[in-house]
C-alpha cells in the first residue's frame, strides 16, 4: 500500500511539473509581489485640497493643505474633480465654490474643512488605539486577499486541469481495474496542491509582510490557507468529475471567481454588511483569513468544526464521483 | 458566413457555455431587485459613538457631518475603530467638546479629520464666513449599486475572451490548428471567424444585462453600444493572444486568470481607492478596461462628457493589438512554426 501510494505520489508530481503548475504559482507569487510592493503599499487618499484666488493677497496662507491659483476658471478647474473646494476671495463677497460630491455629509463637511483650512488650524490630537501603521496594514490586507484569490483559483484549477488531463488520456479507466483503492488516488492529488498551496502561502506572507511579522502571523495563516485549499481542490475535484470538458469548466471558473468572490472582497475592503452576506461560505472563510493576518485568528470551535465536516463530506461525494465515473468507464 | 454558421453549430451543442453567457443577465436581474438602500454609505465619513455617550448636539452635528454608527460599551466601539476594513472614527465626549479615536492605519484623509474634528466642532455655531455655491452634479446615487453593474458588464464583455482563449486551445489540443493551417484562409478571415462569437455572446450579453439594469437617455444609447461592442472585440481579441501563446489548457487558464486580474482589477481597485483626476486614475484609463469600466461608470452617473475620450482609447487599442496579432500570426505562419 505505502508504494503504490508513494508511485501515485511520484505520478502526480510529474503530471503537474509537466502542466507547468510550479512555474505558474511561481508567476503568480512575483506578480503579486511585485504588485504590493510598488503599488498597493503606497495606496493613500489626501484630505480634500483647498484651492484659494486671491488677487487681492487678503488672506496669507503657510499650510500645507492651501494651493493657490491665479484665476477664477483655474479655480473651478481645479474644483471639477468634486473633491476639492475653492475659495474665492476676489469679490467682497468671499465665496465657497465646490462641486457637489453628491452627498449631502461630504459637502457639509468640505465647506467646514475649507473654511478651516483657511484659517490655519493647527493639528489637533487624536488618541490613537491601534498598532498597525498605514502601511503595514495595507500589506496585511492586500496580502490575505491575494492569497484567498489564488488559493481558491489555484487549488481548484490545479487538481481539474490534472483530471482532465488523466480523463483524456484515459488514467481513470486505467485505475478502475488497478487494486489501488479510491482514497488513495485522491489523497495523493490533495497531498500535492496542499503542499505547494502552503509553500505558496508561507512564501507570500514572509516576502510582502517581511520576516518578523510574517513569522508571527504564519501559523494561523497556515490553518485558514490549508482549510481553503482543501476545500477547493475537492471542489474542483468534483466539477472536473462531473464536467465533460475542461472549456465548460473554466467559464464556471471565470463564474465563480468574479461574482463568488467580488461581494465578499467589497464588502472586506469597505467594511460594508449585507445582511445575506453571512449566508455566503466564502465570506467566513476570508474573514478567518484576514483576521489571521491581523494577529486575531478565529477561536470559535463552530467555524473549524463545520470546515472539516465540510471537507469530510466533499471527500465522501469525491469519492462516490470518481467511483460512479469509474463503473461509467467500465 | 457559412464558415460562422459552423462555429455556432459548434457551440450550440454546449449547453453549459450558453448558460454562462447568460450567467452576468442573471446577476444583472439579482442587482436590479435589490434596494439601492444598502449602497448609500460609502464614501461618507463614518463615526463611531457610544450610545448616549454624546450630547444631543453634538449628535446632531456629526450626523449632518458622516454616518454615525452607535455602540454599547467602549470595547465595542474600540474594536470598530480597529477594525481593519473600515476607515471609523471613534467620537468621545470630552466635558463639552469632542475628542476622537482613530487605529493609526487609516487614510490621510480620515487622519486629518479625526485631528481636526474637535476644532471644528468648537466653532459649529459660527455662521460660514462665504457665500456657499455648490454647484449640483447629476448624479447617480447608488454609487457602490452602478459600481456592481460595471463589474457585471465589464464580466459580461469578458466571457468572450475566455470563451476565444478555450475555443482556439482545444482546437491546438485536438489537432484542428494544425488542419486550419494548411488551409486556404488568409489571417483576416481567421481572426474575424474565430472572435466573432466572442464578440457576439459577449455584446449580446452585455447588452442584456445593460438593458434589463440600465435606464440610458436614448441619445446616449450609440455611444453606449459602441462603448460595449469595442470593448467586447477587444476581449475576443484577448482570448485570441491567449489562445496563440498557450500551449495546453492549464497554462491557458493561468494566462486567463492573470488576463483577469489585470483586466477586472485595476479599474475597480483605482475607482475606489483613488479620487477621480490623479494620475494614476488617468493611467488605468490607458488599459482597455479602464476605459470601457470608466466610460460605463461615467454613463451610468449621466456625466458622459469624456465618453468620446474613452471610446478612442478603446478604438486605438483595437487597431493596434489586431494589427499586431495578425503580423505575429504571419510572421509564424512564414517561419513553418506552425501556431
Amino acid at each position: 500500500m505505502g508504494r503504490e501510494f508513494f508511485h501515485l505520489l511520484k505520478k502526480d508530481g510529474r503530471l503537474m511539473l509537466s502542466g507547468k503548475f510550479f512555474l505558474l504559482a511561481l508567476g503568480s507569487l512575483v506578480l503579486y509581489s511585485v504588485y504590493i510592493h510598488f503599488v498597493y503599499v503606497n495606496v493613500n487618499q489626501e484630505i480634500y485640497p483647498v484651492y484659494l484666488y486671491d488677487p487681492k493677497g487678503k488672506q496669507a496662507i503657510s499650510t500645507e493643505y492651501v494651493t493657490r491659483v491665479d484665476t477664477r476658471e483655474r479655480l473651478e478647474a481645479a474644483c471639477a474633480d468634486r473633491y476639492s473646494a475653492g475659495v474665492d476671495l476676489s469679490s467682497d463677497e468671499p465665496e465657497l465654490y465646490m462641486l457637489s460630491s453628491g452627498l449631502d455629509t461630504v459637502d457639509h463637511y468640505r465647506a467646514a474643512w475649507a473654511w478651516a483650512a483657511l484659517d490655519e488650524m493647527a493639528d489637533g490630537q487624536v488618541q490613537i488605539t491601534g498598532t498597525n501603521s498605514r502601511e503595514m496594514k495595507n500589506r496585511r490586507e492586500i496580502t490575505a486577499e491575494f492569497l484567498f484569490f489564488e488559493l481558491s483559483a489555484v487549488g481548484f484549477l490545479g487538481l481539474a486541469s490534472m483530471l482532465f488531463k488523466e480523463k483524456q488520456m484515459g488514467v481513470i479507466r486505467v485505475h478502475a481495474i488497478l487494486p489501488v483503492s479510491r482514497s488513495a488516488f485522491i489523497f495523493s492529488k490533495l497531498l500535492w496542491i496542499l503542499a505547494s498551496d502552503l509553500t505558496f502561502a508561507a512564501l507570500l506572507t514572509v516576502i510582502n509582510l517581511g520576516f518578523p511579522v510574517g513569522v508571527t502571523v504564519l501559523p494561523a495563516v497556515l490553518v485558514q490557507a490549508g482549510i481553503l485549499s482543501l476545500l477547493m481542490a475537492l471542489i474542483g475535484f468534483l466539477c472536473a468529475i462531473g464536467l465533460p470538458d475542461f472549456r465548460q469548466f473554466s467559464l464556471l471558473y471565470l463564474v465563480i471567481a468574479v461574482f463568488v468572490t467580488t461581494p465578499v472582497f467589497l464588502a472586506g475592503q469597505t467594511g460594508l454588511s449585507w445582511g445575506w452576506l453571512k449566508y455566503h461560505p466564502m465570506y467566513h472563510l476570508f474573514m478567518s483569513m484576514k483576521s489571521a493576518y491581523f494577529g486575531a485568528p478565529v477561536k470559535a470551535i463552530l467555524y473549524y468544526l463545520v470546515c472539516v465536516g465540510g471537507i469530510g463530506l466533499l471527500f465522501l461525494l469525491a469519492h462516490r464521483a470518481l467511483t460512479r465515473e469509474m463503473v461509467k468507464e467500465g | 458566413m457559412k464558415r460562422l454558421t459552423y462555429q455556432w453549430k459548434n457551440t450550440r451543442r454546449d449547453k453549459m457555455c450558453i448558460l454562462t453567457f447568460l450567467l452576468p443577465v442573471f446577476v444583472g436581474i439579482a442587482l436590479r431587485l435589490i434596494s439601492g438602500v444598502n449602497f448609500q454609505a460609502v464614501g461618507e465619513t463614518s463615526f463611531g459613538v457610544l450610545k448616549k455617550g454624546l450630547s444631543d448636539e453634538a449628535a446632531v452635528w456629526l450626523e449632518a457631518n458622516g454616518s454615525v454608527a452607535q455602540y454599547e460599551s467602549e470595547s465595542a466601539l474600540r474594536e470598530a475603530v480597529n477594525d481593519p476594513s473600515t476607515q471609523m472614527i471613534g467620537v468621545l465626549d470630552a466635558g463639552g467638546g469632542i475628542r476622537t479615536l482613530l487605529s493609526g492605519d487609516e487614510l490621510d484623509l480620515y487622519r486629518v479629520i479625526a485631528e481636526t474634528l474637535p476644532q471644528l466642532y468648537e466653532r459649529r455655531t459660527e455662521k460660514l464666513p462665504y457665500k456657499r455655491t455648490v454647484v449640483p452634479v447629476q448624479e447617480d446615487h447608488d454609487g457602490l449599486k452602478s459600481l456592481l453593474l460595471a463589474i457585471t458588464l465589464v464580466t459580461a464583455m469578458f466571457m468572450g475572451c475566455t470563451f476565444n482563449a478555450m475555443n482556439i486551445i482545444s482546437e491546438k489540443e485536438d489537432g484542428v490548428a494544425l488542419i486550419n493551417s494548411i488551409l486556404p484562409m488568409t489571417a483576416r478571415s481567421y481572426i474575424l471567424q474565430k472572435i466573432m462569437l466572442g464578440i457576439i455572446g459577449g455584446t449580446a450579453s452585455t447588452v442584456i444585462t445593460a438593458v434589463i439594469c440600465v435606464r440610458i437617455p436614448p441619445a446616449r444609447i450609440g455611444s453606449c453600444l459602441l462603448l460595449i461592442l469595442l470593448s467586447a472585440y477587444i476581449s475576443a481579441l484577448a482570448g485570441l493572444f491567449i489562445g496563440y501563446f498557450s500551449e495546453g489548457m492549464m497554462v491557458g487558464i493561468i494566462y486567463i486568470k492573470i488576463a483577469m486580474i489585470l483586466f477586472l482589477a485595476p479599474p475597480i481597485f483605482f475607482y475606489l481607492m483613488v479620487p477621480d483626476g490623479s494620475v494614476w486614475r488617468g493611467l488605468s484609463c490607458l488599459l482597455p478596461s479602464g476605459a470601457s469600466f470608466y466610460g460605463l461608470m461615467d454613463l451610468l452617473g449621466g456625466n458622459p462628457d469624456r465618453l468620446g475620450l474613452y471610446i478612442l482609447i478603446l478604438l486605438a487599442h483595437a487597431v493596434v493589438w489586431s494589427v499586431f496579432y495578425a503580423v505575429m500570426r504571419k510572421e509564424r505562419v512564414l517561419t513553418g512554426r506552425l501556431f
